[in-house]
């Protein structure tokens, strides 16, 4: 490396370090990539053309995607399986080179420094360990800590640390491949916080764990990114993680983000209906139009002319649906009140899964 | 780059690929015993060949035991210090090299150090058969001690050949993914070859295993200067600079081929 680029990396290392304003940490501009894989012939002696075949298919995992992260935050990276979501992570992390576009992780290039821009990021892969598989799990802590010249005293200290909040003293001397998936996963999230990075990659970090296992891990995360103030980038397909952890999220799907925005902004853009059920002490009545009969669904247009809709009902209860950025709670059960004796109120917000499945 | 903190990186590596090695005990032990064992099966065939037929177009059964040993050695110690780079195929197939990429450390180094294997059958094999035939070469008066220091540095560079070969053809993987029959021919069948002085085959496969998979250097030319002092003693430089442009060579295509590794589906 030549003592030009030497220079740069360092201002903008400095520049990163500045912390009156939210730094870019990880930027994508008009990233793209492509896959060529050969067209696989039919018929008779098909392997053998497909051999010498100059036909490619070319698949466009990634198209057009950019944005920017800022130092500090904690973002939800979600898609359906096969919208392009590792591929960007790879490419993020300098393990795929983009077939067009641009990276820069706190401003530098993961693939025209990879050992450096890897230096500064934490990796965990939920569906495959980092570790060194056949020996104990201290072991590989050694290892690390060579790897990315963690000195004895810095190791020992970080190791207490996230041994005191992982739990990881009930493993330390056991194979990797000999601990429970929870055990692995968390052995595996210390293994990238060794070397102290700025920014975190994690795929898929809670999958296949039971509750508590994930609750754990969550709590830690968090734990990162408010009191450490680590850059962190999720993705996951476990709704619960990003509404519990994430500010933002964005949504990838076909190669392409259909979605860069808060959750609570994204509710309202899908614009799922709000449920709400009222329990009546005694009967009921909707007041209806002279002449006409209860037929659900039902629309009922307030005065000012918002309206909500009747779904539901029961012998003592009445559920109706709205939208709560077109009309408020309150308006709704003020005109319900005027119904019948309200006993209880129940409300439901739109389960964020079904909020995403829309999304995709 | 810092080349003693890479040294010190490497041999940390190798010393844990050891003991997970060393995890399963009787594994290790078994191969090896059967390492030594195919070792001294195949050393007892060409031998038994050799003493049928007492020389081969001119060469002596201890030159053609001098080819064969240093093939043997300077094959051992490539494998032993580069051992996943003939195993490359596996980590494309399974996408086991994002992980050696998520590391501040070299992508050839970290494969490297991989399952580390050391060859004794290999080197035991290799090294009774090379003092044989020096001893042997040595009481006939053909060759003085100065061809012990030769052959070492001979075996040396033996090693950076086949290792540059095997780089090569590991890095052809990137684009074909699936390489095991290319190195069949370009590393297993060449080697075995070349066990046997060159002037046995006919040009066009002479030529070939000069030019194209260079292994006529690792022993058949080397062994023309200090066993027959045909050439000239420019040889051993010679054999230097091809085993340093070798070397440039594949760490060049392998950078390149590195730049299009496509990785594997999620």
């Amino acid at each position: 490396m030549g003592i030009m680029t030497e220079a740069v990396v360092r201002t903008e290392l400095e520049r990163s370090a500045d912390k009156d304003r939210p730094q870019p940490m990880i930027e994508a501009r008009g990233l793209h990539k492509q896959f060529k894989t050969p067209v696989v012939k039919e018929g008779s002696f098909a392997g053998i053309r497909t051999l010498f075949t100059r036909e490619y298919r070319v698949k466009e995992a990634v198209k057009d995607i950019s944005f920017t992260i800022n130092q500090g935050d904690f973002i939800g990276y979600i898609g359906p399986n096969g919208a392009g979501k590792s591929t960007t992570i790879k490419m993020l992390t300098g393990i795929l080179h983009p077939s067009s576009g641009e990276v820069r992780i706190a401003g530098v290039d993961p693939h025209r420094h990879r050992r450096r821009v890897v230096s500064r990021l934490g990796v965990v892969f939920g569906q495959r360990s980092q570790l060194w598989w056949d020996l104990p799990v201290k072991d590989s802590y050694e290892i690390l800590a060579h790897m990315y010249k963690v000195g004895d005293k810095e190791r020992d200290l970080r190791l207490g640390q996230l041994s005191e909040l992982l739990g990881l003293g009930e493993f330390w001397t056991t194979p990797v491949r000999k601990l429970s998936l929870g055990q692995r996963m968390r052995a595996d999230i210390a293994a990238s916080m060794l070397h102290d990075p700025d920014v975190l990659f994690m795929d898929e970090p809670t999958i296949g764990l039971d509750v508590t296992a994930k609750r754990s891990i969550r709590d830690f995360l968090k734990t990162l990114n408010t009191e450490f103030g680590k850059t962190i980038l999720l993705t996951t397909h476990d709704m619960d993680d990003i509404e519990q952890l994430c500010e933002r999220v964005m949504v990838i799907n076909h190669g392409q983000l259909s979605y860069d925005g808060t959750i609570d902004e994204l509710r309202e853009k899908i614009g799922l209906p709000t449920t709400i059920r009222v329990t009546f002490a005694g009967a009921w009545s909707i007041p209806l139009p002279p002449g006409e009969i209860l037929r659900l669904p039902l629309e009922v247009r307030l005065p000012t002319g918002e309206a909500f809709r009747v779904v539901e009902t029961g012998p003592d209860y009445v559920r109706v649906e709205a939208n709560r950025q077109q009309i408020r709670a309150v308006d709704i059960l003020r005109e319900m009140s005027a119904w019948g004796e309200a006993a209880d109120i129940h409300t439901e917000e739109p389960a964020f899964e079904d909020v995403i499945h829309k999304v995709y | 780059m810092n080349i003693r903190y890479w040294l010190h990186l490497y041999f940390v590596l190798i010393r844990s690929s050891i003991r997970s090695g060393m995890q399963y005990k009787m594994n290790f032990l078994l191969g090896m015993l059967l390492a030594a064992g195919i070792q001294i099966a195949e050393f007892l065939m060409i031998a038994i060949v050799l003493n049928k037929f007492g020389a081969v177009k001119g060469w002596s059964l201890y030159e053609v035991g001098y080819l064969f040993a240093v093939m043997t050695l300077s094959k051992a110690l490539y494998r032993s210090f580069a051992n996943d780079v003939h195993h490359l195929e596996n980590y494309l197939t399974s996408g086991d090299l994002d992980q050696l990429l998520t590391r501040p450390v070299p992508v050839l180094l970290a494969l490297m150090s991989q399952n580390f294997r050391m060859m004794p059958g290999e080197l035991l094999q290799g090294g009774f058969i090379l003092t044989w035939a020096l001893h042997g070469m040595m009481q006939a008066g053909q060759i003085t001690w100065i061809a012990v220091p030769f052959t070492f540095l001979v075996i040396f560079t033996g090693a950076v050949i086949l290792f540059a070969i095997g780089l090569t053809t590991a890095t052809a993987g990137f684009w074909l993914t699936r390489i095991n029959e290319l190195q069949t021919l370009t590393e297993d069948a060449s080697q075995t070859a070349v066990r046997y002085p060159l002037v046995l085959y006919p040009v066009w496969l002479r030529s070939i295993l000069l030019v194209v998979i260079p292994v006529g250097f690792v022993n058949y030319v080397p062994s023309l200067f200090i066993l027959r002092g045909e050439l000239g003693a420019w040889v051993l430089l010679g054999i230097v600079l091809v085993a340093a442009v070798c070397l440039f060579a594949s760490m060049k295509l392998w950078t390149f081929g590195m730049s299009r590794y496509q990785s594997t589906g999620s």
